[in-house]
């Protein structure tokens, strides 16, 4: 229709326009997801502080400075008087530490850096995952091997649902360092409740059998089960 | 076979780094390869994600000092159970209010009481009690032995004290333990005095397996 040499430039053009759209949606499609955009997230915090040394060489178990994470839905930061617990005497000098002293001394909070957060819309409860015997390591990482904090799971919704449906594929049961309280001996093998549908036709949402309360006050551990699925297990 | 002629030597290694920064790329784009970075998570839609609220230990964007979690007034009583009283020099108090444990032991109470111990204690008085943990080999003060004589002749309610109100250099662990789970210490340290050196086969042996407590 054209002159040979236009109808080249025209085919080219339209080649070149359909490869760059393509690579667009590739790079948007596969780039937006969180296991990209998340994943590694490592934030410089005020202090340097080290899991690596605390939990990895002295044998600090999570529970130790994030007490509290099995009673509540959130894991807390430790106050600074957990840190003063020991660095009143060790390093007490140390430059790196001016700002715990300083927070210590005058109230003034420090503001670590949030790794992992979820959407406000999502309500994870941390309680109910500890009780269940799944270990820190399961959605953090090998935390005690890190220097610096970094995120490891895109922490989406697709990345929960595949542990809610096959547990037992995904789950790193409690180790000896994170001090959950499991009543058993830990071992490798995920021993999974048996769980079952409570609705009926089964739209997802299932139960395993929780266990009474051995000790007043102090919540039984109970065997990891099938999560559920259905919308308001966590958007409520 | 004209084309050939056409293949210049360099062809070969600009096509080999060409493929390798595309495998790069479709690794990073992936998520096979984690590209570390200080910079908060890109987000192309906001959507909900964050809401006019305060998330638990988050700073607020209302208080002049940043704080969301705001300090009780005096004398607030926490609403699930009592915050211990007394202070490091109120022994005799403590003694006759928390005179007896409120649950007996078992095996389940000692296994529970081991966990908390080694948690909580075990950094600084060392598994066995003897004061020598790992906090302690790096430098802090060694604490007094748990298993010796004087320390054996405490009454519960004394141990009970000095976990919940600290005592010298050892600070407070009543806002990290609950009152049942210093009780289970309590337990687990008598257990300690009295066996020694034994003490670790025994309560291996103690630890439920999972039928029994469901």
């Amino acid at each position: 229709m054209f002159t040979p040499s236009l109808d080249r430039r025209i085919k080219r053009t339209a080649l070149g326009i359909t490869g760059t759209l393509l690579a667009a949606a590739l790079v948007t499609y596969f780039g937006m997801h969180n296991r990209v955009t998340d994943v590694g997230y490592r934030p410089q915090q005020p202090v340097p502080f080290s899991h690596k040394l605390h939990v990895g060489e002295l044998g600090i178990k999570c529970l130790y400075c994030h007490a509290g994470v099995e009673r509540s839905a959130h894991s807390p930061i430790p106050t600074v008087s957990t840190c003063m617990g020991c660095h009143l005497v060790i390093k007490a000098e140390s430059p790196r530490l001016a700002l715990v002293r300083e927070a210590y001394e005058t109230g003034k909070p420090l503001e670590w850096r949030r790794v992992h957060k979820l959407p406000d819309y999502v309500h994870f409860n941390h309680a109910r995952h500890i009780r269940a015997g799944i270990d820190c390591a399961s959605c953090h990482g090998p935390v005690e091997r890190m220097g610096v904090v970094s995120q490891v799971s895109p922490l989406s919704m697709g990345w929960c649902l595949d542990c809610h449906r096959n547990p037992e594929r995904h789950i790193i049961p409690a180790r000896e360092i994170s001090g959950i309280f499991t009543a058993t001996a830990t071992s490798s093998v995920v021993q999974l409740a048996e769980s079952r549908p409570v609705t009926n036709p089964p739209y997802g949402l299932w139960q395993t059998p929780v266990p009474a309360q051995a000790i007043p006050g102090v919540p039984t551990p109970k065997l990891p089960g099938r999560g559920p699925e259905s919308c308001s297990a966590c958007h409520y | 076979m004209e084309w050939l002629r056409q293949v210049r030597w360099w062809y070969i290694p600009a096509g080999l780094l060409g493929g390798a920064v595309a495998l790069f790329w479709i690794l990073v784009l992936a998520g096979q390869i984690t590209w570390f970075s200080e910079q908060p998570p890109l987000q192309v839609i906001a959507d909900m994600d964050d809401q006019f609220r305060v998330d638990p230990q988050e700073p607020s964007r209302f208080f002049a000092d940043r704080r969301s979690f705001r300090i009780p007034p005096e004398g607030t009583v926490p609403r699930d159970g009592r915050s211990y009283p007394f202070s490091q020099a109120e022994l005799a108090q403590a003694e006759a209010t928390f005179n007896k444990p409120p649950f007996p032991s078992s095996e389940y109470v000692l296994a529970f009481g081991r966990n908390r111990y080694e948690i909580f204690c075990s950094p600084c008085h060392g598994a066995d009690g003897k004061g020598n943990g790992p906090v302690v080999q790096r430098g802090f003060v060694p604490p007094p032995d748990l298993t010796r004589p004087q320390a054996r002749a405490y009454s519960d309610a004394r141990i009970f004290h000095v976990i919940s109100a600290g005592q010298n250099i050892m600070p407070s662990y009543a806002s990290k333990l609950t009152e049942a789970e210093r009780w289970a210490v309590v337990y687990y340290v008598r257990q300690l005095q009295q066996q020694g050196s034994s003490k670790q086969e025994q309560v291996a042996s103690a630890v439920l397996s999972p039928e029994q407590h469901q």
